[in-house]
């Protein structure tokens, strides 16, 4: 059963055992989890409920429809960089590009013995969720027929210079190689939570409730009793309806490493690090200009992946099909000198760093909304400009004629291989660049002592008996790989650990 | 409305009739009507940014040319030298604000059937009908 908050015209009162808010990567995946039992529950997300069949390709109103805040929320700093998140029926995982990574040994180690979550977050016990996930949506290489040369020059630039990189490892079934996994696959090929777990839930009984924003969670000592908020027309961000949910057993959030700790904040769960430790992927990339034409139209959004230097430079390198619309903006240029450039979009490969970077920022509110503060550390710049020079050695190594480098301060272009010198001398000013920001970590962090973090080893916030957080807001620190398996295999542990505890 | 100091600046942006592959303007890609959707449905932050870039192409891009403003008092040329002088400024918020100027302008442009046709992009469905599926 579906409530659809934009056509909701009354006031709902509805008591359930579980009130999961958010359906992303997280919050699906725990209702995919309790719908396995007897519980009632209400899996409640503040964007629309947005079917496949009404994906768009055209940006602009795929930004009004699935985008938060249409991408205008930026973080305040040296850089503005605009966050990306989805805000529709299966969250992120609507926008993003399937890609599937597990926790690399080397990050969760450090959650092992520097946070002491060994026992919270055992690895092998995730393995196994992520076993059971991988082979719910499918995962698997991305398939040679759907490369499109976007992706396979990449490999022919990592066969060149022996360098580790390999087809992305994507949730998708039969991908047609559209390359629109960014404003949603009109195949339903990729297996978003709008697509698998949603409905997995929805079919086995859980209640949706859409537009549908929690503007609080109502707290009495240590108990969550449920949540308040109204159904509201999720563009104009016009309220419609109140609505009252109770919960009988637990109030579960899932809402991202922003709105979580918001949420927390409003409903009156104070903690000292309560929307600090901000981490996320900061992401930049380069434009490769070839003679022969690219057309990243088709091909997987982001087919192909190298992962040389995740480990000692603490940073990924992938393609990435850009809509033509957001490529014509990063493009240099004005009148005929743009024109010119984007008549060349044809020919251009975009290759993006994503950055594990070590910087820590802030999430709050203000009078003037969210605020996210968040500055790149020097040791950060130090990895970007290595990353982007190692990016531009991959392009020249697949052919290309030039790269667009979009660097203030740095030529324009670059015509050689010789030319790489420009990044060693490159700005360390984060204005310098142009980023955006995905993967967001960290802001409502498991501890094993109250002081030291938000949420206890049982997921339940501190202090509480029965509010828990199953998103990458427990996360201790970034990983430096893309989180949808990881936040996943996080939710499906937590939620398997209280379906158990409310059965004994 | 498009308000004419906005048309002239965006005009110089993407001017019609000046690039082989790529004639069309802002005039030829129904920018009119897309500017009325933004301002009816955009969030009021990118509605202000976007008024704040404006003004900022208007008022501070001649003065990076060591001219005065406003912008529009000038001919094609020297318009398009003080806006591409605004990717070039040492203040990033100048830069900031050409770069939304460009975003804006690109949502429409990069969507427009002549464009893509032009370039062999498949055409970009604005409403679910053009889906596969559907």
């Amino acid at each position: 059963m579906i409530f659809d908050g934009e056509k909701e015209q009354r006031a709902i009162e509805a008591d359930f055992d579980y009130i999961i808010v958010g359906s992303g990567a997280a919050g699906a995946t725990a209702a995919r989890v309790l719908a396995d039992t007897d519980a009632s529950i209400a899996l409640v997300e503040e964007g629309p409920a947005v079917q496949t069949a009404e994906f768009v390709e055209a940006l602009f109103p795929s930004m009004r429809r699935i985008f938060r805040d249409m991408t205008m929320l930026t973080t305040r700093g040296r850089a503005m960089m605009p966050i990306i998140q989805g805000s529709c029926l299966g969250g992120s995982t609507v926008v993003n590009s399937g890609i599937s990574w597990r926790i690399p040994d080397d990050v969760w180690e450090p959650w092992r013995a520097q946070f002491g979550l060994g026992d919270a977050l055992p690895l092998s016990q995730l393995h196994a969720h992520w076993d059971l996930i991988e082979r719910e949506l499918a995962v698997q290489a991305t398939p040679r027929a759907v490369w499109g040369e976007n992706n396979r020059l990449m490999d022919v630039a990592c066969s060149k210079l022996h360098v580790s990189g390999f087809p992305t490892q994507r949730n998708v079934r039969a991908c047609h190689g559209s390359a629109r996994c960014l404003t949603g696959c009109p195949f339903g090929a990729k297996q978003s939570m709008l697509v698998s777990y949603v409905p997995y839930a929805e079919q086995r009984g859980a209640t949706l409730f859409t537009s549908a924003r929690v503007d609080r969670i109502s707290i009495k000592g240590e108990h969550a009793l449920g949540v308040r908020g109204h159904f509201h027309q999720p563009t104009l961000k016009t309220n419609i309806a109140p609505f009252t949910l109770r919960a009988r057993k637990a109030v579960i959030v899932a809402a991202s490493a922003i709105q979580t700790p918001l949420l927390l904040h409003r409903s009156g769960v104070r903690a000292a690090h309560l929307g600090q430790h901000f981490q996320a992927h900061p992401g930049c990339s380069l434009v490769g200009v070839f003679d022969q034409p690219v057309r990243s139209w088709f091909g997987a959004t982001q087919g192909y992946e190298v992962d040389e230097h995740r480990g000692d430079g603490r940073f990924k390198v992938e393609s990435i099909a850009l809509p033509l619309e957001t490529l014509c903006a990063a493009l240099p240029g004005v009148g005929v000198q743009w024109l010119a450039n984007i008549a060349d979009a044809p020919h251009m490969a975009i290759w993006a760093v994503q950055l594990r970077a070590f910087a820590e920022g802030t999430v709050r509110n203000s009078f003037l909304g969210t605020e996210v503060r968040y500055d790149l550390t020097p040791r950060d710049m130090a990895n970007l400009r290595r990353a982007l020079r190692f990016t531009a050695e991959l392009l020249f190594a697949a052919g290309a004629r030039e790269i667009i480098t979009g660097v203030h301060g740095m030529p324009e272009r670059l015509h050689r291989p010789d030319d790489l010198k420009y990044f060693d001398s490159a700005p360390a000013d984060p204005a310098a660049y142009t980023f955006i920001l995905s993967h967001l970590f960290g802001t409502a962090r498991m501890s094993v002592r109250a002081q030291d973090g938000v949420v206890g080893t049982n997921f339940c916030v501190h202090d509480m008996r029965n509010l828990y957080v199953v998103d990458s807001s427990l996360f201790p620190t970034n990983l430096g790989v893309n989180p949808q398996l990881p936040i996943m295999g996080v939710a499906m542990h937590a939620a398997r650990q209280l379906a158990e505890r409310e059965q004994h | 409305m498009l308000p004419r100091s906005t048309r002239i600046i965006l005009h110089t942006l993407l001017p019609s009739q000046s690039h082989a592959v790529l004639p069309y303007g802002i005039d030829e890609i129904g920018f009119e009507h897309f500017y009325a959707e933004l301002m009816r449905t955009a969030t009021t932050r990118l509605k202000i940014v976007f008024r704040l870039a404006v003004w900022c192409a208007l008022w501070i891009s001649p003065l990076l040319i060591g001219r005065a403003p406003p912008l529009t008092r000038y001919e094609d040329a020297t318009r398009a030298r003080a806006l591409a002088a605004m990717a070039q400024s040492r203040f990033y918020l100048v830069r900031q604000m050409l770069l939304v100027l460009k975003l804006v302008v690109g949502l429409c442009y990069g969507a427009d059937p002549s464009v893509r046709a032009a370039l062999n992009y498949p055409v970009a469905t604005a409403t679910p009908e053009g889906n596969p599926r559907t």
